[in-house]
């Protein structure tokens, strides 16, 4: 028989009982596109949080700490293949204050290494790096938070966000800075002063509650200012100054190589891949659990493609005798029933990932508006968060185990059909 | 042609471990010639159908050969009969078994698609076929929209449409009036005269068997009488 009259065949088979196949769709149609949005959902939740991780941080970006009481052995690090930059920033235990004009800020200083900074790429929303040691690099949030005294005893007194004093509106690059230092525990700063040129402004940090208010100066100062506090503080603790060291990789591909040299070489190391790995392994088994649950709703709607042929095969009993009497063989019979049952799969599965489609796009349009209303609040729309994605690979996983399943319950009757006895359904009353 | 040798057959009838056992050919030999209209005749329940059935290959005999065309019917296996009879053989039954669904044109044409050829080759010789049997105003009318006549012209007309060498009829005119009968069975001789088709007959109708050129008489599994003529 040519494929083409196998089809003819099938389809008149199908026209003749029109309703019931429609309903024997309707329901493979809703397994199978409850197997897609269910198990969207998880790849939606990982892409969101993938995304959020990837934004929130250099991508790059691998932070090492010694081991208890040991120190990072640079030298030993540097060694590591495919290290692009190491940014060891120190931090002292001190007050630092900078003046400019009548207004001040307690920052954050840094001392670092301006040329690893260069290459492991540090983004700046204005200015440039610095070139010497008296100019700096400042947050991207130092201006505004530049207080005048009034201003400053106004917040401390209390006023709402949108009153928060704008701190220096000018534009900061190119001004001079004073430095003075001050111990947490007295009440007067040190005689020492220093003066600084502001040549650049750090890039808005990712992550929205960051308040970078932190001040990058050129290491060749530690020695000088670490004099200035032992001879000023009244008590001198032990340590003073800390240092958090970042490695930079080459490119994103290398952070798992480079994690695992570090590792291996005894330090305590945390990056993006780690995290990475971390929700890929929890959300792959997420994902294994939402499509099994959904695959039971496949399972269930296999039932009534196992009914439709049984009952299609019981119905033409006698005409599938008659097709043997004539000369069908046993093969032929059996296809043309698979054939059936897999296009009730087929148009199902179309049906399921054409309607999967349309519920994603509408949970994701329609979800961050319901849940902000819920919440009372309406920011959640720019949160770009995505509760539902399907990709190519979970249409073709569905595709197959809805199809695979409805001609697996197709099997029986077709089975059932090539054991039909010729002389038996030739007896058969009309 | 056809060669029956020695064959027996016993039915097992009744419940589960009461079993009783029918004897329904009891070895049975015979021949058909190429041309021949061969009839065999006997009451209801000589084991005529059953005798057939065992020709065709719709069951095998517990004993004895049956040869086709040179070819061991036993030999083969479900597939390869199915194959056999659709090059082999043509079949008219009595309630006709048309399939309802079809036209009588469509019906006509199922074992051309069965063998695979084309629609174009089809159309062709359907057409044909159904003005050979006098179909050619109704093609397009469904089985129930047919007369019992015209129904048992459209089987046979599908019995012959893939030119097999052999017609198997169980009694073609068994649900017909006694003057449709009379018009198929001058259908019956007019084919075998001009095609040279072989035709085995049951019936239990001394009228419809005056056609055939031989007459077997079954009684009770048995040839009693071979060669009326
Ligand atoms: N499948 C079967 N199982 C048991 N007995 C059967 C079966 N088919 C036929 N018989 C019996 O075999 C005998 C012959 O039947 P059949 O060949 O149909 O006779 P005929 O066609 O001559 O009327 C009958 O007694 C019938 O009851
Ligand atoms: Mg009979």
């Amino acid at each position: 028989m040519l494929f083409k009259d196998q089809v003819d065949f099938v389809r008149q088979h199908i026209k003749k009982n029109k309703l019931r196949v429609f309903m024997t769709i309707l329901a493979a149609t809703m397994g199978c596109a409850f197997l897609i949005v269910l198990a969207s959902i998880g790849f939606g939740i990982q892409d969101t949080m993938r995304n959020e991780i990837l934004q929130d941080q250099a991508i790059t970006e691998v932070e090492v700490y010694p081991k208890e009481n040991e120190e990072l052995n640079l030298e030993e690090i540097k060694s590591v293949p495919y290290i692009g930059a190491i940014v060891q920033r120190t931090s002292m235990d001190v007050m630092t204050s900078f003046h400019l004009d009548d207004r001040s800020i307690s920052g954050n200083l840094q001392l670092t290494d301006m040329k690893e900074e260069e290459q492991s790429n540090l983004k700046l929303s204005e200015g440039r790096l610095p070139q010497n040691n008296s100019e700096i690099v400042v947050g991207y949030h130092f201006a505004q938070n530049l207080w005048t005294d009034t201003e400053r005893a106004k917040v401390e007194e209390g006023v709402e966000e949108a009153d928060l004093p704008k701190g220096y509106e000018k534009s900061i690059i190119g001004k001079k800075v004073s430095l003075s230092l001050q111990s947490y525990d007295a009440d007067t700063t040190f005689p020492e002063q220093w003066h600084f040129t502001v040549v650049g402004v750090v890039d808005n940090p990712a992550k929205d509650w960051i308040v970078d208010q932190s001040i990058l100066m050129d290491k060749s100062w530690l020695p000088e200012l670490t004099g200035v506090y032992e001879a000023n503080a009244e008590q001198i603790p032990e340590k003073f100054t800390y240092a958090t060291t970042k490695i930079y990789t080459s490119s994103l591909e290398h952070v798992k190589s480079v994690t695992k040299d570090l590792k291996d070489m005894g330090y305590n190391v945390y990056s993006v891949s780690e995290q990475l790995e971390q929700i890929d392994v929890f959300f792959m088994a997420f994902k294994i659990g939402l499509i099994f649950v959904g695959t039971i709703a496949i399972l269930i709607s296999s039932i009534g493609i196992f009914n439709t042929m049984t009952m299609a095969v019981t119905e033409r009993t006698r005409e599938i005798g008659v097709m043997k009497a004539i000369g069908a063989s046993p093969k032929l019979i059996q296809r043309l029933f698979l054939m059936e049952s897999a296009w009730i799969g087929i148009i199902g599965t179309v049906l399921a990932v054409i309607i999967s489609y349309a519920v994603s796009f509408l949970a994701n349009w329609l979800l961050p508006m319901v849940v902000g209303a819920a919440l009372g609040e309406d920011g959640l729309q720019d949160l770009s968060i995505t509760f539902s994605l399907i990709p190519w690979q979970l249409v073709v996983l569905a595709s197959a185990i809805s199809i695979g399943v409805a001609m697996i319950s197709g099997w029986r009757p077709a089975r059932k059909a090539t054991k039909i006895d010729v002389i038996q359904a030739l007896r058969q009353e009309l | 042609m056809i060669q029956v040798k020695q064959v027996d057959h016993t039915f097992l009838i009744g419940k589960k471990g009461k079993e009783k056992k029918v004897p329904v050919l009891k070895g049975l030999s015979f021949e058909v010639k190429q041309g021949e209209i061969v009839a065999i005749v006997g009451k209801s329940g000589s084991g005529k159908s059953t005798l057939l059935h065992t020709i065709a290959g719709f069951m095998s005999p517990e004993q004895g050969s049956i040869t086709v065309n040179g070819q061991e019917t036993a030999n083969l296996n479900e597939t390869e009969r199915a194959a056999f009879r659709l090059n082999n053989f043509g079949f008219i039954f009595q309630n006709f078994q048309l399939m309802p669904g079809l036209t009588a044109i469509e019906n006509v044409e199922l074992p051309l698609k069965l063998k695979g050829i084309s629609p174009k080759q089809r159309k062709a010789s359907v057409q044909q076929m159904m003005d050979k049997v006098g179909l050619t105003e109704v093609g397009d009318h469904y089985p129930n929209e047919l007369s019992g006549g015209q129904q048992q012209r459209v089987s046979i007309a599908r019995a012959l449409i893939t030119n097999p060498p052999i017609l198997f009829a169980d009694e073609p005119t068994g649900s017909l009036d006694s003057e449709t009968e009379q018009d198929i069975l001058l259908l019956i001789q007019n084919l075998n005269q001009t095609l040279g088709v072989t035709f085995v007959m049951i019936t239990h109708d001394a009228e419809v068997a005056s056609i055939a050129h031989r007459t077997f008489k079954m009684h009770d599994g048995e040839l009693v009488k071979g060669d009326v003529r």
